[in-house]
Formats: C-alpha cells, structure tokens, sequence
C-alpha cells in the first residue's frame, strides 16, 4: 500500500499488474456497498409493493399494519441508504484514490477513452483478450458514475421530495425537496419519476451483477471476492 | 299560429339591436334581433361565442374515463353528460347495470332535474318578470295576503317575514352597491308585477338558493360530490351495506337513505308550496304575454326518460317521440341509430364540410373548425360590431330531425308525453291551464298556452314536480329491491379492456334538464375511437341551415314586441326560458382518419 | 359610501344578537384555522368595513364554480352576495346583460380601481386570435387583462383557471391557458379543483375580507388553509390503507366494507384538496366515502396521467401509452434477456478458447 501511494497512477498500471494482490476497496467502501446492494434490495420490493400491494388482508383493520409496515421498511431503508450515500461521498474524500472512481470519471485522459472502446470492444466479442484493471474498468466506471451515481442521486432527491408530502409544509423534507413537485408538475408525476427510476436501477443492478459474475470468470483480475475482502488479485504476470 | 317561418321571409331592414353578454346563461352566447317602427322583432340571430373542443381530447382515452371528461362539457346540468357518457359507452361493451344502480341514477337525475329547474327559475329567469326594486314599494301585509292566497300552505307567509326581507332589501339598494342588480332594466313598462309579488318572488328568490343547496346534496350521497358527481360504467360505485359490518363506513347505509327521503320530501314540500304557486302567479300577471312560442307549437322532439323497466323504452314517464309541422295529433317515433333521422349541418356554422348541404348523423360525423365572418359583418374579426347571418356566424351547428329544426326541453317533453297520452302530465298541464283561465277571466286554448315563453316556464316547474313525485317512488323501489336481497351496484364482468371487442359502437341518450341529449361513440382497441355529443342547446340555439330553416330561439323571438328596444328584457325572457347552455365539445376524426374537428354547444 | 353596511350591520338588523355575532366570529376564526384571538379582529373588520367589489369573469369554463359557489351554506351564499361582497359583474347571476353588462363592469372597475378583487372562472383560449372565446365581439383574453389591471388582487377559481383543466388536456385544440400566463404583474391566489368546495370558496374570500390580505400561498400559489394536505393524509379510510384493506373489484364486499380505494385508481395519495376534511355540501360526504375513488380534480394536469383507475400513471413515451411498471418490466426483460444472450456467447466463447490453450498447451508439451 505505501509504495503504492508514492506512485501516480500512470506508474501503477505499469508496475502492479503482476499476479499479485492489491489493496483497492477499503473497508468503509466495502461496508457501504454491502449496505446500498440490501437497501436498495429492500427499497426495490418495498417499491414495488407500495405501487401494487399484495391482496387485502381479512379482519378488522386495527389487527393488521401491512402497508404500514412496507412504507415503515421503504423509508427506513431509504433513509439507511441516503446516509451511506452521503458517507461514501465523505469517503471519496479522506479515502484512496479508487474511492474516487465513482464520483470522477476521468475522461480528459487519452488513455482513459482508448481503454473504453477496448472494453466496449471486448464486451462485443471482438476482443479476445481482457485488459487488467486494478479499479473499475473504464466502462465500468462509466456506467457505475451515469448509471449509478446519477441514478441514485435522482432516487434521493425525488425519493424525499415525495417523502415530504407526508412530513408536510415547513418540514425540513419539504423545505430541502418541497421545489421539485412542481418542477415535475405534480404529486404523481413524482410518482410516476420515482417509479421509472426503480426500474432504471433494476436494471443496473441486473447488470451490475451480471458483469460482476462474468468478470469473475473471464477477465484476468478477481472481482466479487474482492468487494469482500478488499483485495484484488490478478490471474497472470503478463503485462496489460 | 302562423306555420314556421323561413329565413328568407325575414324583415333585416329595422334597427338592429346587439345582446353581447347574454347573461344568466351558461357559457357565453351573443343575440342580435332587428325590431320594425312598431318595436316588434322581425329579424333574430343567435350565436354561440365559445367553442372548447372537448370531444377531440377524448380522442384514443379510455372509454371508461369518458364521463368525466363530457361531464365538465356543462357545470350547471352536472351529471347529465356523464350518466349518457357511461350509457353510450354500456351500449357499445353491451353491459347490462344492476337495477339498485338504475334507481341510483335515476334519483341523481331527478335530482338533477329539480334543483336545476329551481336554480333556472328563481336565479336565472325571475329577474325577466320580476323587478326587485319594486318591491321597495310593497306593504309587507299585503304581500303576506298575497302568499296566502297563492300558497295558502306555505308557512311562511306572515307579515314580519316580508318587513325583515324589505328592511334588509331597503338596506342593500340605499347602500349604493347594488351588486348583481346593478343595471337592470327597472323602470321598464315590460315589468308588471305588483310590488307585493315582486316582494314575495324575492323572498322566494333567496329561499331557493338556500334550498337548491340541499336538494342536491342527494347527488353528494350516491356521487360524492356536487357540482361533477362521480358515475361508474357498468353500475354505479356506491356500494349498498346495510345491515353488514362496516355498514356505517359505506356508501349507502341506513342514515344515507334517510337523509335522501327527507331531501327528497324537503323538495317536494317546496316545489309544490313555493314553485308551482309562483310560476301560476306570474302566469297570471302576464296573461296577455303569451308570445314566444317559435317552434314549440311546430317541431318538438324527445329522446324519453325515467324508464320503468330497464331495456323498456315504452315503460318511459316521459316518453320519446317527435312533432313535426303542428301535428299534435300524431307523435313519430325516434331512432337515435338511424343516419336518416337526426343530421348536423354547418353551413351556419363556423365549421367546414366538404359539402355543405348535406347533413351527417353523429356516427359519421365529420367537422373542422373554421373561424370566418361574412362580407356584411361590421366591425373586425376580433371586434364584431355586427354579425352577417347571411355567412357562417356560431360556433354551433345545426342539427335536424329528418330536415326539420326541432325544439327540444320540458316543453318538448312535456307536449310530447301528452300527445302520446301519458295521464299524470295530462293532468297536471290542464290543471294549471283551468287555474290559468280562472285567474285571468280568459279562455285560452291548450296550444297557445303551452306553446309560449310562459308554457316553456310553466312546463319545467311540472316537470320539476313530476320528479320530485316520483324520486319518492324510485327510493321506495331502491329500498323493496334491497329488502328482497339484491344488494348489487355495479356489473363488473366487462371492465377488463381484454373482455371488450375489437372494435364497437354505442349511443348513449337522456333527457337532460334543457332536453334531449345524445352521445354516439365508436371504440377500438379499448381506447375511444370517436366520441360526439349533441346536446340540447346545439338543438335550440342552432343557426339557420342551407335551406333557410330557423332554429328554436331565433324561431321563438320573432314577432314579439319589445317595450324599449335598447333593453332587452323581452328578449331575455323568451331566450331564458330555454336555458341555455353554451359550454361546448368537438368531435374528431374523419373517415381516413385525420385530425378533423366536429363542434357541439350546448 | 358612509351609508353602506358594515358585516356587523348587516348581521344585527337580521336579528342577530350580538352574543352570536361574536360566536360566529370565533366559528370563522376556528374554521379557518386560527386562534380564539383572531375572533376579535373578525369582529372588528366586519363592524367597520363596506362590502369589497367583485368582478367576477367566466372564461372558456362549465360554470361549474359557480354552481359551487351558489352551494356554500357557512357563509349561506345569499349573505356572501347581499352582505359580505358586492358581486358587481357575474354573468350567471347578474340582472343586466349585452350593453348595460358591460356598462356595470366599467362602472365598478373605474368606481373602485385598485380596490375590487378580480375572480376568474374559466381561462382564455390563445387560437384563433382568442376568438374560441368571444365577449362583448371581442376575444376573451381581452377582457381578462383589462380587468386585471385596476384590480386589487386575482382569484383564479378551480382547475381551468389555475391550471388549465379540461380543455387543455392533451392536445388543447383551442390553447386554452391558465390566467396567470397572461396576468403577470398581480399576485393568482389559486383555488382549483373542478370545481373547488363551495366552502373553500366562500372561505377564501372571506379571508381575505376579513384581514384584509391574500391568505398565505404554497409554491403553487394555493391558499395554505385548505391545500396544505392531500386527501389520503386525512381520509376516513386510511386505516384501511395502512392494514393492506383494499376494495379489488367494484362492489365486492370490500367496498362494502368502506376499504381503501387505492387500487382502483384513488388519486388521493397525489391530491391536494380538503375533500377529506372540509368535505362537500356542507360535509355531507366526499368522493371516496361514496365509493368512488378521487380522480385528483384539484391536480395540474389531472386529465393526462392516465385512466382515472389505474393505481400507476401511464407514460407517454413516442406517442405509445403504457404505465411505468410495464415500461420498466419491458425495459428490464429486455436487458435480462440480453444478458443471458451475452452470458450464453460468453460462455460458449469461454469453452471454445480453454479448448484452444489446452489443445496449444498439448501441443507445446
């Protein structure tokens, strides 16, 4: 780790991709991701339901509290979420330079857009052998920021916004989200927003863990273990 | 009575008078009449001032939301559109409804019919025969003499009540702000009543906007709300729990039916204390008024109402049919189906056809918006000063039945349900015209009573008392049909779009309170097709057509003599007492499929 | 003018003690949401203060507010016009029409510039040079800012002047706007639905006749009093909604039991209006307690957002209408099946190239 620190980042692609281990996920990165992929677990069948509920329950209505309770879990994993969110962001700040991947694409390198048409590339079958990456690759990353990150700002906002109507007028909820109501028109193009946005981020998570698998298998660097333990580790010595 | 009149045997050389806003209306309507050196109208023109083009947004929406839109097509009649809309759009899925949901909507219309008749009377017509400031002269003993000998059941009738309701009236005028009666036409020779009448219309002015409030509080029981009540396809929504757990969270419960018979019975109690009683008054004050009859004694047509037995048109109170050329002593039959019967023209009308003598039933309907005012018309296009009738001049067309221009309302009903000998109008119409002959010492005959200003006033307040009646009975059949075990409101086996055919048709038809009221849809792939109203102030207000025939209220204002041309209180008077109803809708879609615009106003 | 009424006048010659006056102030106070101190001040402004002028206009509209309007029972509407406001234009009532209509309006705006509250029913067409609405020959839109201009401030009455309503749901053939594009330069108080409550109507003028100022507005310029809260928050079902009650299909025994309305289509969650608390004709009931679920009448736009009975809005994308979740379930089947398409290539690719190395790693050894 400090010898890695003392290099540019140009250097380290260079020297470390050998088959070694490398620290990148560090542990408030690896805690943060396991808490969004159950919160947004959560938020998405919660979602689902609050939208269609499941068939009405029998009895008195003082007996039951089921929407209650899938509104309750909606905004208690919302709100987990949120914090994590913000806490990753703090993150990106104090932590290494790979926590940074998410919030910053870097596409004033040359570089950078001559690894993303290789990954396009390879993604397409029309490449036969992967690149090494110790972070995301560049499409990766691409997708984790415009995908990801802007989803996820997007759900927040619009998430408290609707959230607002039940804190009420003057609610700090209201006073932080309140201007995007009528931004969107009204209350249920909210809604409607929020709602696409749950299938917008299905879809990432879809893919998400599609491409997580699949690396595993086929590239040449360890990818679902890694946001386990921290550590990546590359399958052979041959230079990228 | 002169047989009916064509445009070119008009007298336009007169002087020209201009009514722009027609007030006390709905919607917005312009009137221009030419009066001869005697002051006598030879010449009228009606035109309807707004257009809003609902039926092209109904265009590809779903069937079942269609009543909501049509709905807001008129504020005032609230609730006619849509219990046509969902039976148009029952008639094209073939749903058949629940009869507890057919008593429910009978009763909302009924309701409907009363309190609007009562708003129309009191709030939108009274001010034409009766003169609040007059009543400034009146002594209060008097006119509790007068009440009762009018209505000498009517409690409210003592001295004290009339000398508050002047002291308060003395207080408004001499304020100086005279709100609503600001300009009005009060020293006009065309007012006649006594000062003691006047006071007591007054009084009765104010008590109808009070009571108005509550009769339609029925609508607020089965439709939530009231103006736009809420109406359902296949049913209505309001579920009936009686005697079940939840009971008093439902709809319709005990305490709900309760609070409908004792709406209903206030009704009553005021129809027949307060509005019968003053509209025979009034009758009597302007015996020698009898004009404005136009084509009421000519063409009369009625879709029929308040079906007995659902499916059973021949079990209709007021039946359908129509009159043509002064027969009263045959009633043809109606078929709202047949493209041969009822046409809409628009040679009149600011509307484009590509052949414009011919006529097209709903169905086929196909229309196109098209703003252009004629050479004679004085003023600009955005300043008419004048309007040219000889060109297009409304935004409504001109519909016909089998070529003729008929008039349609209570007056249309009601001649038409005793033409075909229906024995309680039958009755109630020769009861109000012996007490008619009696109070005045004339000896007027049944058709030129009826057919007047007056007879259109007349025939709504019986028509007001008639279902009044018989919402009494609708909510006992309600209440037998519940106690036999029929609890059903709605038909739901066809809501799911997946269950309705490919492509359908249906109309839907009511007698609405300013007449008869159709609305023709086609739908395709669970979305409306096409959608096309034509309402009863498209019948009414409708312009000439190619072949010269003249409308109702153009019709009705002819030959009526006018005290001071420059206000127009005789021509409100006979306009008003249509009603009318100017909100409008548009129709769509040509054969091929584009965009074309069709206009109704109502 | 010193020979005009005051409330308080008015109130005392219709026998009216002055017990119950004050009563009645503090019934209007506590109605509208203010404290017992505020009695007074209402008290104080209706022994003192002539009539307000009124003009009330109707545009592309159904007439349907002041049908509302003439439905209000606290205040009863006959003490509103006779008493409280003087109404000195309003087509539906008023006693004149064509020229001495016009005469009364321009009396009034030039007896009381700067002090009549406008009140607009309806809203201009802009097609047509504004001739899909004609008054007085003349486009409506004309009218309305001419009447704007000496006016003290401008109530927009329900959805159509607020919001636009029913004639500028899509495709708005005659470009019908609500008033505050062409007013710009005068606080809209807007009270929409369709039509508003007869006494939230009533309410609001009374407000503003009694502190002599607008009430205070959201973001979307509606009075707080009465469209702080949407319908559900309030709703006499709700405890049904929060239990996972539902009425499934209409009349089934769950509607008969008065359970949510929320999956056939209430719009209640997404409206704000006090049907729930103020209720209609004079708290008789509301839409949802007959049965029926709220088609969110007092909502911008509320035409376009899909069947009034459907639980998600429909989206309009490319002209084709499909609900969110049908979007995003397309959407998500569609990458789902991609992603087992790219998976299998993958896997065959994968196959193809160990038996390559192992047949080159043969080879080699």
């Amino acid at each position: 780790m400090a010898l890695e620190k003392n290099l540019t980042p140009e250097d380290s692609h260079e020297r470390v991709r050998r088959q070694t281990a490398v620290y990148v996920y560090e542990a408030p990165v690896r805690l943060w991701h396991w808490i969004t992929a159950f919160g947004v677990l959560t938020l998405v069948i919660t979602g689902f339901l609050i939208g269609r509920p499941p068939p009405s329950v029998s009895g008195e209505a003082i007996d039951h509290y089921l929407m209650g309770y899938i509104r309750f879990a909606h905004f208690a994993a919302a709100y987990v979420v949120t914090l994590a969110f913000i806490g990753r962001i703090y993150w990106a700040f104090v932590g290494n330079h790979h926590s940074r991947e998410l919030f910053l694409v870097p596409i004033h390198r040359k570089r950078w857009w001559g690894e993303l048409w290789h990954e396009i590339r390879w993604y397409l079958f029309l490449e036969r052998t992967p690149r090494k990456y110790i972070g995301h690759n560049p499409l990766g990353q691409l997708i984790m920021f415009g995908v990801f990150v802007v989803g996820m700002v997007f759900m927040i906002i619009t998430g408290f916004a609707l959230y607002s109507e039940g804190t009420g007028v003057g609610s700090w909820q209201d006073q932080l989200f309140g201007w995007v109501i009528p931004l969107f028109g009204q209350s249920q193009d909210v809604h409607t927003w929020h709602r696409l946005g749950m299938w917008f981020m299905v879809i990432f998570v879809l893919t998400h863990v599609y491409v997580a698998v699949r690396e595993d298998i086929m590239s040449r660097q360890s990818m679902t273990s890694t946001m386990l333990s921290g550590w990546r580790l590359f399958k052979d010595d041959r230079p990228d | 009575m002169s047989s009916i009149l064509n445009a070119s045997q008009l007298d336009a050389s007169g002087r020209r008078i201009v009514v722009d806003p027609v007030t006390r209306i709905e919607g917005h309507m312009r009137c221009e009449v030419n009066v001869d050196e005697q002051n006598v109208i030879r010449n009228a023109v009606s035109t309807g001032t707004m257009w809003r083009g609902l039926e092209v947004i109904l265009k590809g929406r779903d069937p079942r939301d269609a009543w909501a839109f049509v709905e807001r097509i008129c504020g005032v009649c609230t609730g006619t559109h849509a219990l046509t809309s969902v039976r148009a759009v029952e008639d094209a899925l073939g749903i058949d409804i629940p009869y507890n949901a057919h008593l429910i909507r009978d009763l909302m219309d009924k309701t409907l019919q009363v309190q609007d008749h009562i708003v129309h009377f009191y709030h939108l017509h009274a001010l034409d025969w009766v003169n609040p400031v007059n009543a400034l002269k009146a002594d209060p003993r008097k006119a509790s003499e007068l009440q009762k000998l009018v209505s000498p059941s009517n409690p409210k009738s003592s001295p004290g009540y009339f000398s508050d309701l002047q002291n308060r009236l003395k207080k408004f005028v001499s304020g100086g702000q005279l709100g609503i009666f600001a300009n009005g036409y009060w020293e006009n020779p065309a007012y006649k009543l006594s000062p003691e009448a006047d006071l007591m219309a007054v009084a009765h002015y104010l008590e109808a906007l009070d009571i108005q409030k509550d009769i339609v509080k029925i609508h607020t029981i089965f439709g939530g709300k009231n103006p736009h009540p809420n109406y359902l396809v296949g049913g209505v929504a309001c579920a009936i729990n009686l005697n079940d757990t939840g009971s008093a969270g439902a709809p319709v419960n005990m305490t709900s039916l309760n609070f409908v018979l004792q709406r209903i019975k206030e009704a009553q109690v005021f129809v027949d204390q307060v509005y019968i009683p003053d509209v025979l008054a009034i009758a009597g004050a302007y015996k020698d008024w009898l004009h404005g009859g136009g084509l009421a004694s000519q063409n009369l047509l009625s879709f029929g109402t308040y079906t007995q037995v659902p499916g059973d048109k021949s079990t209709d109170l007021l039946p359908a049919g129509a009159i043509v050329n002064g027969n009263w002593d045959e009633v043809l039959p109606v078929d709202v189906r047949d493209p041969e019967q009822i046409q809409e023209f628009v040679s009149h009308s600011w509307y484009r056809y590509a052949d414009e003598t011919q006529g097209l039933h709903p169905w086929d309907g196909v229309t196109e918006p098209h703003f252009e005012l004629g050479a004679n018309t004085l003023g600009s296009r955005t300043n008419i000063e004048q309007i040219d009738e000889g060109h297009k001049y409304s935004w409504i067309k001109a519909p016909r039945w089998r070529g003729h221009a008929m008039e349609v309302g209570p007056l249309a009903r009601y001649i038409v349900a005793y033409c075909s000998g229906r024995e309680y109008v039958q009755e109630q119409v020769d009861r109000s015209l012996s007490a008619f002959n009696q109070n005045t010492g004339l000896n007027v005959g049944l058709k030129p009573f009826l057919a007047s200003t007056l007879g259109r006033t007349l025939a709504r307040a019986l028509e007001c008392q008639y279902c009044a009646d018989t919402m009494e009975d609708d909510w006992h059949a309600l209440v037998n049909n519940i106690r036999n075990g029929d609890s059903s409101t709605a038909n739901v086996d066809k809501w799911d779009p997946s269950t309705w055919p490919k492509e359908s048709r249906g109309v839907g038809i009511n007698e609405a309170p300013r007449g008869a009221l159709g609305h023709w849809i086609k739908i395709k792939d669970g979305k409306i097709d096409s959608y096309q109203a034509v309402v009863p102030t498209t019948w009414n207000a409708s312009p000439r057509d190619h072949k010269g025939n003249i409308g109702p209220y153009e019709s009705a204002l002819l030959n009526t003599p006018m005290e001071r041309p420059d206000e127009p209180v005789e021509i409100l008077r006979t306009l008003h007492s249509f009603d009318p109803c100017l909100a409008c809708s548009t129709h769509v879609m040509s054969p091929e499929g584009q965009e074309i615009i069709q206009v109704k106003i109502r | 003018m010193s020979n005009t009424e005051t409330f308080y006048q008015v109130m005392r010659r219709q026998g009216i003690t002055r017990r119950s006056f004050m009563k009645y102030c503090s019934l209007t106070a506590a109605a509208l949401g203010l404290g017992p101190a505020y009695a007074l001040q209402i008290a104080h402004a209706m022994e003192t203060k002539q009539r307000t002028p009124v003009i009330w206009l109707n545009g592309l509209e159904c007439t349907c507010c002041s049908e509302s309007f003439i439905r209000s029972a606290h205040p009863l509407v006959k003490d509103v016009v006779l008493s409280m406001i003087s109404l000195d234009y309003n087509e539906l009532l008023m006693a004149s029409a064509g020229h001495q209509a016009q005469a009364a309006l321009e009396a009034s705006m030039e007896n009381h510039w700067g002090q009549y509250i406008l009140a607009v029913e309806g809203n201009p067409p802009l097609n047509e040079d504004g001739m899909f609405c004609i008054s007085g020959g003349k486009p409506f839109v004309e009218k309305l800012k001419k009447s704007a201009e000496g006016a003290k401030a401008v109530i927009a009455w329900g959805s159509c002047a607020s919001w636009g309503c029913v004639q500028a749901a899509r495709p708005n053939p005659t470009q019908a706007v609500p008033i505050d594009k062409v007013i710009t330069d005068k606080p809209v108080i807007k009270v929409p639905g369709c039509p508003p409550i007869a006494e939230v109507m009533t309410g609001v003028i009374t407000y503003m006749l009694t502190f002599d100022r607008i009430p205070e507005l959201d973001r979307q310029r509606r009075p707080k009093m009465f469209y702080s809260q949407r319908i559900h928050d309030k709703c006499y079902r709700r405890a049904h909604f929060d239990a996972g009650q539902f009425v499934e299909r209409w009349d089934d025994d769950n509607a008969r039991k008065g359970y949510c309305l929320y999956k056939v289509g209430c719009k209640g969650p997404t409206t704000y209006n006090a049907c729930s608390t103020v209720r209609w004709n004079e708290g008789i009931s509301f839409p949802i307690q007959s049965g029926h679920g709220c088609i969110g009448c007092s909502e911008d736009g509320f035409w376009d957002h899909g069947s009034f009975y459907d639980r998600l809005t429909n989206v309009n994308l490319f002209g084709i209408e499909k609900n969110a979740d049908r979007v995003g379930m397309a959407a998500a089947g569609v990458v789902g099946t991609a992603i087992a398409a790219h998976a299998a290539v993958s896997a065959i690719k994968q196959t193809t190239q160990r038996k390559k190395k192992e047949a080159e790693q043969e080879r080699n050894s």
